[in-house]
């Protein structure tokens, strides 16, 4: 089937200037559109960005426009205040992410290759439980945990973020590398295994190259959400040393006072270490995500 | 004012640390009021609250809440103050959680509708005793402790400011202009003045209900007062016979969703919060504002910076008699929400008790108030006698009159009965003053809410 | 399955148990108590009342949580066409050959998730505002002021515009993981079925399609799933309103839960929600499969 279409595809080429005028209106249009769509995804940081150098009755004045005279005013009045504990829940979150995104990953990853590919008894009901945590409204279980994490004395730890995050993360990650592992043919682990090729080194040594993508592509978006969570942090974490960067920033609201690009100047500091990460090793990101394919 | 928040803020940071060792000999300090009457506790002691410092920037009741917190902190320096500090949202979100795992702190502050459920379950102290022992009950404003009454007994301790949830915040020279020396008495002369407003390309009330609960507080208590009288609220707060299905109030409903429809109000009223349309105020969009006493100072220190002319022009007012309203016009929903309240269970522990009641005196107590009145000309649960308040600008000198003087108090209906009711009801306004639904129907829902949970 | 390589059941057992143990611990356990305390009134104190079925019983006749059920059934339809729909356009068309600044996009187009759905709501309110958004702005600004609304209060298009927000943020997702999942097609394969004419989309569904199945019905899974519960977002632009218009199922059982402290009623609520999710992802398994046996025998 493949020869034939290529073939098709070869004498449509050279067809005509008709169809190669096509086929530039077409790139023009398919390029278009992606480069809107790229463009209104990357608006928003640059709209937060300049909106926080205004003060508050110049963005209430103009919501859109660039600011008049550009002040760090809103970004001085965070870093400074000691109320806010900026630095030490920045390094909370950066270690609670960090933690729990390579469990997530590792744990994910381990439990997803076995659903995948082992045939075993108890295969199909813990897939099941796997997918309830895809299900379950968090707000539900804020009472039980709470409980049950004081009773067990662990809560307000510096660990005590990581275990929920995990729990949470691991459904997600199970799917996709359940799904991917699905998608790549079993002789690579059939010819590993007459190799002699133990269990853990297939896992370990000849899938987990493979599964690179897929893993890469959990470790991001899991990153993201273990760096923004909110609401076990609000419920577990009392200490104000231990807080994690959204806590921290539920400080700026008050009850009845809302200064939007103060909130703005916030919203920039809590993503900012996250977002940097993210451009910086961009490149890398999705090299990891594209690359590791089994060549056929 | 934000010096003072920030050097609240250290000084809280730092009283615990040192301090600690340190002993009380630092009585003589500041406060006059702080009796250090040798509290036998030693130890943790936690306290949650939402008085942020960002909120303590604008909010003279946060502020003097967290001053007079420092001091007591200060001054106890045996006791270790455990505070956890959260913004209002999240803290009814926690204390909530708290309540349920009955796992509450020792001290916290205890919302006026949560507390006939919660006193019935235990999990707050009655502390009518230690309030009739209180140094300070003499000067307590006692009328002020009816939301956190049940059966009798009190359960907490007012805090922070009292202040009105309903008033009309105007520019004096605007309506002047359409023909009024001062805000019309009646709603139809507003819509008289609505032409005025619309043809010079103004709104002519700003309002602002995404979050439901401004209708309820800063609206529909007050206009409900006027087609009920305070006597039916009483009558429903204490299960007397009164229902929201009454013809009074369902009449007030309907006149509110009449006047929603009328126009004069800003067409996202029910889009944006009371801090957007407060800003259309200030900006000059529309010649007035219906709020509470936390918009109107910051207006007044929005205004005093920024705009010092409008600043002068703005005047207070109480809402407008409804046509067919028979209860008294100069009327506005004015209380405490909060109440400082003890975990039941230290009922155990005397001593932490003591540590306890000191700290829920003191945050309450004269030093609180007059701190307030001598900083934002606001007041508290204690009574300060002779306020000069000719220290403060005509701007100031008048919110306190228009607050405290000029006019009579009726009851927030959210400090009362149960959140359960209220949810319900809000959803249902906020619905209905778009039209789309009838007031009848709102207060059925409102009634059956109101019978299934209270 | 496999067959060739049979690990000892003591192997497969000590990769799974302490991953396993954390998630029962953390979710399994506390799921079981919400569905012990669902059969109890409990109005967010200790105490507790014993009441069998009734809050079940009353959610069956509950209209705003019916109501919330469509809504989140609006959502669902739209996000499976509008975020694995589109985000799997997208992956065709950014590994087309005539698409260029391919790393661009792909790191552009999943920025929208790294910001937290709090901000994202933000963002967007300000893009709907009456006085101050991008819509009404732009509306005047091409002469048709007659056309401005005060979109979030609207009724009638409230569904849509706070889908938008939700489709918008999480194309880059699925389209990331579609993206690592053509990834491990064989290369040579996908080329031929590249973007180059009318037929090439055809031919792309046809070739890239089957062979990506099992990602394609994760996304869906996890659009649904993530869909069913979804809150933040509405929380923040609209809180369910104006009244009811945009509520959707877990906002109204945190409404009860803690707005209301009606936590009994509130974890019924979330267990209904937790049942209807999974027959909503059953029965879209089942039809996925079904479309998909189809079109293999056809």
């Amino acid at each position: 089937m493949n020869s034939i279409t290529e073939r098709n595809i070869k004498t449509a080429e050279s067809d005509n200037w008709l169809h190669a005028a096509g086929r530039t209106l077409n790139s023009i249009l398919l390029n278009g559109i992606l480069i809107l769509f790229s463009f209104t995804c990357i608006f928003p940081l640059i709209w937060l960005f300049y909106s926080s150098l205004k003060l508050k009755r110049d963005f209430n004045a103009n919501v859109v426009g660039l600011p008049k005279s550009p002040t760090f005013f809103n970004f001085k009045r965070i870093m400074i205040n000691p109320d806010y504990h900026i630095w030490s829940s920045m390094f909370n979150s950066a270690r609670n992410t960090v933690l729990s995104v390579l469990l997530i990953i590792i744990c994910g990853y381990i439990i997803g290759y076995i659903l995948a590919r082992i045939r075993f008894k108890g295969n199909l009901p813990i897939k099941l439980m796997f997918l309830l945590g895809l299900v379950i409204p968090t707000y539900s279980l804020m009472v039980p945990i709470y409980v049950l994490f004081s009773n067990l004395g662990i809560s307000n730890k510096w660990y005590t973020l990581i275990i929920p995050y995990l729990a949470f993360g691991l459904p997600i990650a199970i799917f996709l590398v359940d799904g991917y592992i699905k998608g790549i043919p079993k002789e690579l682990e059939e010819a590993a295994a007459i190799d002699g090729s133990s269990f853990s080194r297939t896992l370990f040594q000849i899938i987990m190259p493979i599964a690179k993508p897929i893993l890469v592509t959990v470790g991001i978006i899991q990153t993201f959400t273990c760096w923004n969570e909110f609401v076990f942090a609000l419920l577990l974490i009392k200490d104000q040393r231990i807080q994690t960067v959204p806590l921290a920033m539920t400080q700026f609201t008050g009850q009845f006072s809302s200064d939007y690009p103060k909130i703005m100047a916030a919203l920039l500091i809590t993503m900012s270490p996250v977002v940097i990460f993210y451009f910086v090793f961009s490149r890398n990101i999705i090299k990891g995500m594209v690359t590791g394919a089994v060549k056929g | 004012m934000r010096k003072l928040g920030i050097i609240a803020a250290v000084l809280m940071l730092t009283a615990g640390m040192v301090f600690a060792g340190g002993g009380g000999e630092s009585a003589s300090a500041s406060s006059g009021g702080i009796s250090v009457n040798g509290l036998a506790y030693t130890g943790d002691l936690e306290i949650m609250h939402f008085s942020t410092s960002e909120e303590a920037e604008g909010n003279g009741g946060s502020d003097g809440f967290r001053t007079v917190l420092a001091r007591w902190d200060e001054e106890e320096g045996k006791i270790n103050l455990v505070q956890t500090i959260l913004a209002n949202d999240e803290y009814k979100k926690q204390i909530a959680v708290l309540a349920a795992a009955d796992d509450l702190p020792d001290v916290f502050l205890l919302q006026g509708m949560n507390t006939k459920a919660w006193a019935a379950q235990g999990l707050v102290l009655d502390m009518t005793k230690i309030i009739k022992n209180s140094p300070y009950y003499a000067q307590y404003d006692h009328p002020k402790f009816y939301p956190f009454e049940s059966e009798g007994k009190t359960y907490g301790l007012p805090v922070l400011t009292g202040g009105t949830c309903c008033v009309v915040v105007y520019d004096s020279k605007l309506w002047k202009e359409a023909g009024f020396s001062a805000f019309p008495e009646t709603w139809a002369d507003v819509k008289k003045a609505d032409r005025f407003f619309n043809d010079k390309g103004i709104d002519t009330i700003s309002f602002g209900n995404s979050g439901k609960w401004q209708i309820n507080s800063c609206f529909l208590s007050t206009i409900g007062n006027r087609f009920t009288g305070g006597d039916w609220t009483h009558s429903l707060i204490e299960k007397k016979g009164a229902a929201f299905t009454d013809k009074p109030f369902v009449d007030a409903l309907k006149f509110t969703q009449q006047i929603f429809a009328s126009g004069i109000f800003n067409p996202d009223f029910n889009a944006v919060n009371n801090e957007d349309a407060r800003e259309y105020y200030i900006a000059g969009d529309s010649a007035a504002f219906i709020g509470g006493n936390w918009d109107v100072s910051y207006i007044q220190a929005t205004l005093k910076e920024s705009d010092p002319e409008l600043y002068k022009t703005t005047k207070f007012a109480v809402l407008p008699q409804p046509e067919g309203a028979t209860g008294d016009y100069k009327t506005h929903d004015i209380g405490l929400g909060y109440a400082v309240a003890i975990n039941a269970k230290l009922a155990d522990n005397p001593e932490k008790l003591a540590a306890a009641v000191s700290l829920a005196q003191e945050i309450t107590g004269p030093d609180f108030a007059s701190y307030v009145a001598e900083n934002y000309a606001l007041g508290g649960l204690t009574k300060v006698a002779n306020i000069d308040l000719s220290k403060f600008d005509q701007s100031i000198q008048d919110f306190y009159n228009f607050s405290y003087v000029d006019n009579k108090a009726c009851d927030i209906y959210d400090s009362y009965i149960s959140s359960a009711v209220w949810d319900v009801l809000n959803t249902d306004l906020q619905t209905m003053i778009n039209g789309d639904i009838d007031p009848k129907k709102v207060a059925e829902n409102a009634q059956a809410a109101y019978i299934a949970n209270y | 399955m496999l067959t060739a390589i049979k690990p000892r059941r003591r192997t497969i057992f000590l990769y799974l148990l302490i991953p396993t143990a954390v998630y029962i611990f953390v979710v399994f356990i506390p799921l079981l108590t919400a569905c012990f305390y669902s059969f109890f009134e409990w109005k967010g104190g200790p105490n507790k009342t014993f009441i069998g079925f009734q809050n079940y019983a009353y959610l069956l006749k509950d209209k705003v949580f019916w109501e919330s059920f469509y809504h989140n059934l609006y959502i669902v339809a739209a996000c499976i066409l509008g975020q694995v729909g589109i985000a799997f356009v997208f992956a065709l068309m950014i590994n087309s050959r005539s698409v260029g600044l391919k790393g661009v996009h792909r790191t552009f187009c999943f920025f929208p998730n790294t910001i937290s759905a709090v901000s994202i709501g933000f963002i967007w309110t300000m893009i709907y505002d009456y006085r101050r958004g991008l819509i009404n702005w732009f509306l005047e600004l091409i002469g048709h002021p007659e056309m401005i609304k005060v979109w979030l209060n609207e009724p009638k298009v409230v569904m849509p515009l706070i889908s938008i927000p939700l489709i918008w943020q999480y194309i880059g997702f699925y389209m990331v993981i579609i993206i690592s999942a053509i990834a491990s097609i064989d290369k040579e394969i996908f080329e031929v079925a590249e973007l180059d004419g009318a037929n090439a989309f055809q031919r792309a569904i046809h070739i890239v399609l089957p062979l990506i199945k099992n990602t394609l019905l994760v996304c869906v899974t996890l659009c649904i799933a993530g869909n069913m519960k979804v809150f933040d977002h509405i929380f923040v632009m609209t809180a369910g309103g104006p009244g009811n218009a945009s509520n959707v199922m877990a906002l109204y059982g945190y409404k009860v839960s803690f707005d209301q402290q009606n936590m009994g009623y509130g974890t019924a609520i979330s267990l209904a929600i937790f049942i209807l999710s999974m027959t909503v992802i059953g029965g879209s398994q089942g039809l996925v499969k079904r479309l998909t046996k189809e079109k293999e025998t056809v």
